[in-house]
C-alpha cells in the first residue's frame, strides 16, 4: 500500500482520545460531516462504532456458509466414493455406503471448512497479515494496544483537506492530533534473514528429494532394519525346528481326537470304510477299539497313536484285512462332481506313483526305476481284477488310501474323508475306463471319439514309422563309419 | 482469610438487579495491560523455574518411554487379553476430556453471553490445546507401529491401493480429535491475537518486537477489521459449540456402537460429555486458582469467576451422577442379563475399589460445592477439584477395564495389571501437559486483555449511567 | 452503548394485562377443546377401537406434557443463571408451565386404563404378554417388578407431586413479586433453581420411561428420557416465542418485548434444533450400529410404511428444513418469520410425539393404513391433540387474565428491557 513517488507523502490525519465516550462522539461528528473514508483504532471491540463511523456488515457469514457446505459436499463424496465406490468391502455386515455412520466425518469436515473460512476469510476481508502500515509510524500509536483510542481520516476522502479536517478534530475532546506520514523506514528484510529463511527452505527439500528418488529407484542393498525384533519374527515356519517341543517339531500335530469341521456329524462306517454292525459281531473287541480311538475326545484320555486301529498294519496281516467286513459299497452319493472331485484329488496326492491313468507308472516310479532303487516296490497297477470292486470293495479301498498298504503312507491327515470316497468313485471310474467299449460313451460323442481315436493312431503310425527311419539311419551311419 | 480480596469487596455476591463487577477495583484499562503483561516481561521466578524444570523432566521421561515402546513393541504395556485398550486409552480418554473445558468456556459461555468468562478463556483455551495434543499421543502410539500412524489420514496411497473404514468410529475419532485440535488452535491465535499486539508494541527489545510483530499480523485495532474480527469469532464460536459436543460423543461411540456389555449404552453420548465438561473445568480450577495468585491476576480472575466455574462443576458433576443411576436402572429394567452382570461386576466385582473412587470422587466430592465456603475458599476448590479430576481418571478406567476384562467369554477373563511403562506414561504426560502451559504462562498472554478491556468498558458505563 | 434503557411502566400498566380480546377466548377454548378432546377420544375408541382412541389421548397427553414441562426447565434455567435478557418473556413461560396442574387430572384416565382392560394402552397390563412373545418367565417375573399397575400409579403420584410443587411455588413466587416487587423473592428462587432442576431432570426422564418407553415393553434406551427432553424444550422455546407474539400482537407489552428478544429466542431454537437432532441421531447410530434384535425392533417399527416415511418426515421437516430457516440472522430479526417458525415447529413436536407412541399400538403392522386407524384413526390423532391443547391454552388464557402477563417488577426487568444482542 505505501505510496513511494513522495517521500513524506501524507496519508492522512490521526486524533488520540482517551475513552470510548469521547471516541464515539468524535465518531459520529466526523461521519456527520461527510466524511467516509475514516476509521477508529480501539484496543478492544467498541460497540456501536460501526452505526457511529457507518460501517457496513460483513460478508463473512456467506463465506463461512460456503465453507461449511463444501466441507459437507467433501466428507460425504469422500467417505461415499472410497468406501462404497472405490474401495467396497463389507464390515459388521453395514452396507458399502451407510450414511448413519458417514454422518461424523460429514459433521466434522463441515465445521472444519466452515472454520477455515471464518478464520482465513476474516483476516483476508481485512487485508492481514500487513506488517509495514503508515500509521505505525505515529509515535503514540503504540498505546493503541494498550488504552488509548485514535481516530483517522484517510487523505484519500474526498472531501479532505488538512486543515478542515484538523480542525474538525480539534473541536472534539483530543488532546494530540497528528499528520500520518509515509513509513521511511526500510523495507528491505534484513540480509541474513532470507539467507537463513532461503537455506532452511532449500535444506526441507532435501528429504522430499531423497524419498522421491528412492521411489523411482532400485537398489541391491538389503533393506535397513530399524526394528529387527519386528522383522525378524521369533515364530517358526512350518517346517523348522524348534527346542519348545520334545519331538523338536514346530509344526503340532493335531490334538488327538481333533474332528475336522464338517465331519463331526458323520459315523464311524463313514470314517473306517467298515461295516461297523457286522464287525461288531464278528470281532466286538477291534469294534470297541476302534470306537474308542474315534472317540478320545470324549473319553478326556488321548491315547498313543500306536493304538491306532489294526487296519492299518501293513500286508502281512492279510488275515485281519481279508476278515474285515468291508463296506460294499461307497456311503457317497455318486454324481458327477464327486467324481470330477476325486479325480482332482487322485491326480495331486495318488497320481505321483500310480499314474494318472492308473497304471501304476506315475513319475515317482519311474525315476526310481531310472535310478534302480533296491528298496522300490512297484505301486500296484488299478487295473488288476484283485483290485475290483467284486475282489477289492470299497471300504477296503478307502481304508487303503486312508492308512496305506506297503511302502504306501496312508493319506487320512491329508485327504479329507469326504475326498478320499470320491477318489474311491474315480478309481471305480478309471477301472472302468480301461474296459470300456465304444457303446459305453454317449452316443452323440462317439463319433468325435471316434475321429479322435483316428487321429491318435495316425500320429502313433507317423511316430513309429518316424522311429523306424530315425533307426534306420542311425545304423546307416553305423554303418558308414566301419 | 481465603475470601481477602483485594480492595475489601466481595463479588461473590449479587444482588439481582444490579451486575457484580468482574474486574476488581478501581482499574483502569491501563492497569490491565500492565498486570497481563507483566507475567510475560518480568524474568521467570524461582517457582517458575522450579516448575518448569520438573515438568521438562516428566516429558523427557515420556519420550523415553515412548522411544522404548516403539523399540521394543506394545507389550511393555499391561494391555493384555481380554483388555486391549488399558491404560493408553484411559488416558486418551481423560485428557481429551480435560481438553473441553477451554472451548466450551470461550464458545458456549461467549454465546450464552457469560461475561465472566473472559479473564479465564485464554489459559483454559490454551489447556485445551495442550490436553488435546497429550490425548492425541496415546491413540497415536497405541497403533502399535506408531511411525505408521499416518495411515488412518485418507491419502492415495501407492503401497496400499486402499482407503481407511469411514464405518468405524475410531476413524471418526480422527477426525473429531484432529478437527477439534485444529479449530481450537485457530480460535486460541486468534482471540490471541490483538493481545500479541499489545505485546509487539510494549516490547522494547528489537527481537521479541519482531517475533511478537509477526505473531501479531499487523494488527491495528483498526475498527473496521474488530467488526469482521467479532464476527468471525461469534462465527468460530457458534462452530466450536457443537464441535465440543461431537468430539467427546465421538469418542463416547467407540464405546458404545460396541456390543460390549457395560458400553452398549444410548445415554454414552451426553454422559461423556457431560463428564468432560466436569473433568475440564476441574483441571482449569487446579491450574487457574494457584497460578492466579503466583502471577499476581486476583483482580482479574475474581473469587466470583472460580465461584461460577465450582457451580458448573456441582451441575455436571450431578448429571454424571444421575447419568450412573440411570445406566444402572436400565440394566436392571432391561433385564439383559449380560447388561446386569456387567454393571453389578462394576460396583462388587474384582473392581470395586475403581468403581468406589470414581463414585466418591465424581459424584460426592462436587456435593461440596452446594455449601458457599466450598466454593469461595480457594485451597479447598483446588482440593475439590483434585478429587474430580481423580475420579474422572478412575470414571475412564472402570468403563475401559471392568467390561473389556469381562466379556462374553469367561475362559478370557482376567485381570489388568498395568505395567511401570504405563506409570511412567500417565505421570509424563503430565509433564507434556505442564512443560506446555508453563512456557505459555510466561511467553503469552494469559488473560483475554482486549476482552477484559471490553467488559471493564462496560463495568464503567454502567457506574456512569448509575451517577447520572 | 449510549441508548439508555426505557423507562419500566408500573406494574399496573395496561401492558402488563392480558388484553381482552385474548381473555374473552379463554371459555370458548376450554369448552371447544373439551369438546375436541372427548370428540376425538370417543372417535378413535368407537370408530377404530378402545385401544386407538387411548393411545391417541396420550399421545396428546405427552405432547402438552412436554411442552409445561420443558417450559419449567425455561423457567428454572433463567432463575439458575441469573438471566437478565429473558425476563420480559419469562412470564409466558411461567404460565405454561402451570399448566403440569390440569394434565395431573388429565392423567386420570390413563391409570383407569390399567385397572379396566387388560392392556389397552400399556401392553405389559396384559397377562398374556409374556407368553405370547416367548419372553421367558424368570425375565417377565423381573420385568413385572417395574411394570405393575400399582407401581406404576405410585410413581405417576410422585412425579406430578415434584412437579406441581415445583409449578407452584416458582409461579406463586414470581405473582408475589409482581405485587411486593421484593428482591428476596429472587433470590430465593435461584437459590432453590439448582436442586430444583435436578429433581425435574431425574424425574422428567423417568416419567418419560414409564409413559412413553414401556409402550414398548422389552425394549429400552437409556437416552430415551433425554430425548423427549430434548423435543420439549425445543417445543417450550417455540410455544414461548409465539406466545409472546400473540400477546404482542393483541397489544400487550408492545414496547417491552422488542425483536431483541426474538431474535434470541431464535438462537435457542436454532439450538435446540441442532439438540434435538443431536439426541435423536446418537441414540439411532447407537442402536443401528450395535445391531440387537431386541433393540432395533424400535427403529424397524418406524421404518415400515407410514411409520417410515413420518421418520423421514421428522428427519427433513423438524430437522433440516427448520434448521435452516432459522440459521439466518434476518430471519432471527423478523418477529413474525419466528412466530411462523414457532407455530411449525410446535406442530412437528406433535407428529415427534405421535411417532414415539402409535406405533406401537398395533405393534408389527408394518405402518399400513389400518395401524394409523385409516382415515377416522387420522382425524382422531389431530382431534384429540387439537382439543387438549385448545384447552390447556384456554385455561393458560383464564389465569394469564388473573395475573399479569409479564414479571415486571422483577430486579432484572430494566436489564431485559434493554437487552441487545450482540
Amino acid at each position: 500500500m505505501s505510496d513511494d513517488k513522495n517521500e513524506k507523502k501524507v496519508h492522512g490525519i490521526v486524533a488520540e482520545y482517551t475513552s470510548v465516550d469521547t471516541l464515539l462522539d468524535a465518531c459520529r461528528r466526523v461521519r456527520d460531516a461527510g466524511y467516509t473514508k475514516t476509521d477508529a483504532y480501539t484496543p478492544f471491540a467498541v460497540h456501536g462504532i460501526d452505526k457511529a463511523l457507518g460501517i457496513k456488515p460483513t460478508v463473512l457469514p456467506w463465506i463461512v456458509l460456503g465453507g461449511g457446505l463444501a466441507g459437507l459436499a467433501t466428507a460425504l463424496a469422500m467417505q461415499i466414493w472410497m468406501n462404497g465406490i472405490n474401495y467396497p468391502y463389507i464390515i459388521s455386515g453395514k452396507p458399502y455406503i451407510s450414511l448413519p455412520a458417514f454422518m461424523p466425518v460429514a459433521f466434522e469436515l463441515t465445521v472444519l471448512f466452515a472454520s477455515f473460512g471464518a478464520f482465513f476469510g476474516m483476516w483476508a476481508l481485512n487485508g492481514l497479515p500487513r506488517f509495514s502500515n503508515p500509521i505505525f509510524t505515529d509515535p503514540r500509536f503504540d498505546r493503541v494496544t494498550d488504552d488509548r483510542f485514535f481516530l483517522y481520516i484517510d487523505a484519500k476522502d474526498k472531501s479532505f483537506n488538512q486543515a478542515g479536517a484538523e480542525k474538525l478534530l480539534r473541536d472534539t475532546e483530543t488532546e494530540y492530533i497528528n499528520t500520518v506520514v509515509d513509513d521511511d523506514t526500510s523495507t528491505v528484510i534484513p540480509k541474513f534473514l532470507i539467507t537463513t529463511l532461503i537455506t532452511v527452505i532449500a535444506l526441507s527439500f532435501i528429504p522430499l528429494l531423497v524419498v522421491a528418488r528412492m521411489r523411482v529407484t532400485t537398489s541391491s542393498q538389503p533393506r535397513f532394519h530399524i526394528f529387527p525384533d519386528m522383522d525378524f519374527s521369533p515364530a517358526r515356519d512350518a517346517q523348522q525346528t524348534t527346542s519348545l517341543f520334545a519331538d523338536n517339531r514346530a509344526m503340532r500335530p493335531d490334538v488327538p481326537g481333533t474332528v475336522a469341521r464338517g465331519e463331526l456329524e458323520e459315523d464311524l462306517d463313514y470314517l473306517t470304510g467298515i461295516d461297523m454292525e457286522s464287525l461288531t459281531r464278528l470281532d466286538a473287541d477291534r469294534a470297541k477299539q476302534l470306537v474308542r480311538t474315534y472317540a478320545q475326545a470324549e473319553n478326556g484320555e488321548p491315547e498313543n497313536s500306536d493304538a491306532t486301529p489294526k487296519t492299518d498294519a501293513p500286508a502281512e496281516e492279510k488275515s485281519v484285512m481279508d476278515t474285515t467286513p468291508w463296506l460294499k459299497n461307497n456311503p457317497v452319493e455318486i454324481t458327477k462332481d464327486v467324481v470330477l472331485k476325486g479325480q482332482e484329488q487322485f491326480n495331486i496326492y495318488c497320481a505321483t506313483c500310480h499314474g494318472r491313468d492308473g497304471r501304476g507308472n506315475g513319475l515317482v516310479n519311474q525315476r526310481a526305476q531310472q535310478i534302480m532303487a533296491s528298496s522300490w516296490i512297484p505301486p500296484s497297477s488299478m487295473h488288476q481284477e484283485s483290485l475290483y470292486a467284486e475282489q477289492y470293495p470299497d471300504g477296503k479301498l478307502f481304508n487303503t488310501i486312508s492308512n496305506g498298504i506297503r511302502k504306501m503312507p496312508g493319506y487320512a491327515g491329508q485327504i479329507k474323508s469326504k475326498d478320499r470316497w470320491s477318489i474311491v468313485a474315480y478309481v471305480r471310474a478309471l477301472q472302468q475306463s480301461q474296459n470300456a467299449s465304444l457303446d459305453d460313451v454317449p452316443k452323440d460323442q462317439q463319433a468325435e471319439l471316434k475321429a479322435k481315436k483316428a487321429d491318435v493312431e495316425k500320429a502313433l503310425a507317423e511316430q513309429a514309422e518316424a522311429e523306424r527311419k530315425k533307426e534306420e539311419e542311425r545304423a546307416a551311419k553305423a554303418a558308414e563309419k566301419e | 482469610m481465603s475470601l481477602a480480596i483485594p480492595n475489601g469487596l466481595d463479588n461473590t455476591v449479587e444482588r439481582p438487579g444490579e451486575r457484580a463487577p468482574l474486574v476488581l477495583g478501581d482499574t483502569t484499562y491501563h492497569d490491565i495491560t500492565e498486570a497481563v503483561c507483566q507475567v510475560a516481561e518480568r524474568p521467570p521466578g524461582r517457582g517458575w523455574i522450579f516448575g518448569f524444570l520438573v515438568a521438562f523432566a516428566l516429558l523427557n521421561w515420556l519420550g523415553i518411554c515412548i522411544a522404548y515402546l516403539i523399540y521394543t513393541g506394545v507389550g511393555v504395556w499391561g494391555n493384555q487379553a481380554p483388555v486391549f485398550w488399558g491404560w493408553p486409552i484411559v488416558n486418551f480418554v481423560f485428557w481429551v476430556g480435560i481438553g473441553h473445558a477451554g472451548t466450551l468456556i470461550s464458545a458456549i459461555l461467549f454465546l450464552f453471553r457469560q461475561e465472566w468468562r473472559t479473564s479465564i478463556n485464554r489459559a483454559a483455551e490454551a489447556m485445551t490445546i495442550f490436553a488435546v495434543a497429550c490425548a492425541g499421543t496415546f491413540p497415536g502410539i497405541h497403533v502399535g507401529r506408531a511411525w505408521l500412524a499416518f495411515w488412518l489420514a485418507p491419502y492415495p496411497s501407492l503401497n496400499l491401493w486402499m482407503w481407511p473404514q469411514f464405518r468405524s468410529p475410531l476413524l471418526w475419532d480422527v477426525f473429531a480429535v484432529s478437527t477439534y485440535g485444529t479449530v481450537s488452535l485457530l480460535f486460541w491465535y486468534m482471540g490471541m491475537v490483538p493481545d500479541l499486539a499489545t505485546f509487539r508494541d510494549r516490547s522494547k527489545n528489537k527481537w521479541r518486537r519482531m517475533a511478537y510483530g509477526i505473531l501479531a499480523l499487523g494488527w491495528t485495532g483498526s475498527s473496521r477489521h474488530w467488526m469482521r474480527y467479532e464476527k468471525a469469532y461469534a462465527l468460530l464460536a457458534a462452530l466450536a459449540a457443537p464441535l465440543v459436543l461431537s468430539v467427546h460423543t465421538i469418542v463416547s461411540f467407540d464405546f458404545a456402537v460396541s456390543q460390549v456389555p457395560g458400553w452398549h449404552t444410548t445415554i454414552f453420548p451426553p454422559y461423556f460429555v457431560a463428564g468432560a465438561i466436569f473433568s475440564g473445568f476441574a483441571m482449569v480450577l487446579t491450574l487457574m486458582v494457584p497460578a492466579r495468585t503466583m502471577l499476581g491476576l486476583e483482580k482479574l480472575i475474581t473469587i466470583r469467576h472460580l465461584e461460577n466455574m465450582c457451580k458448573i462443576i456441582l451441575a455436571t458433576g450431578s448429571i454424571v451422577g444421575l447419568a450412573y443411576g440411570t445406566e444402572f436402572f436400565i440394566a436392571w429394567y432391561g433385564q439383559v442379563p449380560e447388561e446386569q452382570f456387567a454393571f453389578l461386576n462394576r460396583a462388587l466385582g474384582p473392581y470395586w475399589w475403581a468403581y468406589l473412587t470414581m463414585v466418591s470422587c465424581n459424584v460426592l466430592s462436587p456435593q461440596l460445592f452446594w455449601f458457599r465456603k466450598f466454593r469461595t475458599t480457594p485451597w479447598l476448590i483446588v482440593l475439590v477439584c483434585i478429587f474430580v479430576n481423580i475420579g474422572m481418571w478412575f470414571e475412564r478406567f472402570v468403563i475401559v477395564v471392568t467390561s473389556l476384562s469381562r466379556d462374553y467369554l469367561p475362559s478370557a477373563w482376567s485381570y489388568f495389571h498395568p505395567t511401570w511403562v504405563d506409570w511412567s506414561m500417565l505421570i509424563g504426560s503430565f509433564g507434556l501437559f505442564f512443560t506446555l502451559f508453563l512456557l505459555f504462562c510466561k511467553l503469552m498472554p494469559v488473560i483475554n486483555m482486549a476482552e477484559t478491556k471490553s467488559t471493564l468498558a462496560k463495568q464503567l458505563h454502567m457506574k456512569h449511567n448509575d451517577e447520572h | 452503548m449510549s441508548n439508555h434503557a426505557p423507562a419500566i411502566k408500573p406494574a399496573d400498566d395496561p401492558a402488563f394485562t392480558l388484553p381482552a380480546t385474548l381473555s374473552a377466548l379463554s371459555i370458548p377454548l376450554c369448552a371447544g377443546g373439551l369438546l375436541a378432546l372427548v370428540g376425538g377420544w370417543a372417535l378413535g375408541s368407537f370408530g377404530v377401537d378402545v385401544q386407538f382412541g387411548m393411545s391417541a389421548y396420550l399421545t396428546a397427553f405427552i405432547y402438552c406434557l412436554t411442552i409445561a414441562l420443558g417450559a419449567m426447565f425455561f423457567v428454572l434455567i433463567q432463575h439458575i443463571s441469573r438471566a437478565g435478557w429473558s425476563i420480559v418473556v419469562r412470564r409466558v413461560a411461567e404460565l405454561m408451565m402451570v399448566m403440569v396442574v390440569p394434565m395431573a387430572v388429565l392423567f386420570l384416565p390413563i391409570v383407569v386404563t390399567l385397572w379396566t382392560g387388560e392392556g389397552t394402552i400399556y401392553k405389559w397390563d396384559d397377562p398374556g404378554y409374556a407368553e405370547h412373545h416367548h419372553i421367558p418367565a424368570e425375565v417377565w417375573a423381573n420385568k413385572t417388578i417395574y411394570l405393575e399397575s400399582k407401581f406404576f400409579a405410585a410413581r405417576a403420584v410422585i412425579y406430578f407431586a415434584i412437579w406441581i410443587a415445583l409449578a407452584v411455588y416458582f409461579f406463586r413466587g414470581s405473582v408475589t413479586q409482581d405485587e411486593t416487587g421484593e428482591k428476596k423473592i429472587t433470590e430465593r428462587m435461584q437459590k432453590w433453581s439448582a436442586p430444583a432442576l435436578i429433581i425435574l431432570a431425574l424425574s422428567m426422564s423417568f416419567a418419560m420411561f414409564d409413559w412413553v418407553m414401556t409402550l414398548a415393553p422389552m425394549w429400552f434406551s437409556t437416552m430415551f428420557g433425554v430425548y423427549m427432553f430434548s423435543g420439549g424444550i425445543l417445543a417450550a422455546h417455540c410455544a414461548v416465542a409465539a406466545g409472546t407474539y400473540l400477546l404482542q400482537k393483541n397489544g400487550a407489552m408492545r414496547d417491552e418485548v422488542t425483536v431483541e428478544h426474538y431474535h434470541d429466542l431464535g438462537k435457542y431454537i436454532f439450538g435446540f434444533v441442532f439438540f434435538w437432532i443431536y439426541i435423536g441421531f446418537s441414540q439411532y447410530l447407537l442402536i443401528w450400529y450395535g445391531n440387537i434384535p431386541e433393540e432395533t425392533i424400535w427403529y424397524w417399527h418406524r421404518q415400515l410404511g407410514v411409520w417410515g416415511a413420518l421418520s423421514l418426515v421428522l428427519v427433513f421437516l423438524h430437522w433440516i428444513l427448520p434448521f435452516i430457516g432459522t440459521m439466518s440472522r434476518h430471519v432471527r430479526r423478523q418477529p413474525t418469520l419466528m412466530f411462523g417458525w414457532s407455530v411449525y415447529i410446535l406442530i412437528l413436536h406433535f407428529i415427534d410425539v405421535y411417532w414415539c407412541v402409535m406405533p406401537e399400538v398395533y405393534e408389527g403392522s408394518g405402518g399400513t393404513l389400518a395401524a394409523v386407524g385409516g382415515g377416522i384413526g387420522i382425524v382422531a390423532s389431530i382431534l384429540c391433540a387439537v382439543g387438549m391443547a385448545a384447552l390447556m391454552i384456554g385455561l393458560i388464557l383464564r389465569i394469564a387474565g388473573q395475573t399479569r402477563v409479564a414479571a415486571s417488577r422483577d430486579p432484572r426487568f430494566g436489564e431485559s428491557l434493554a437487552f441487545e444482542n450482540i
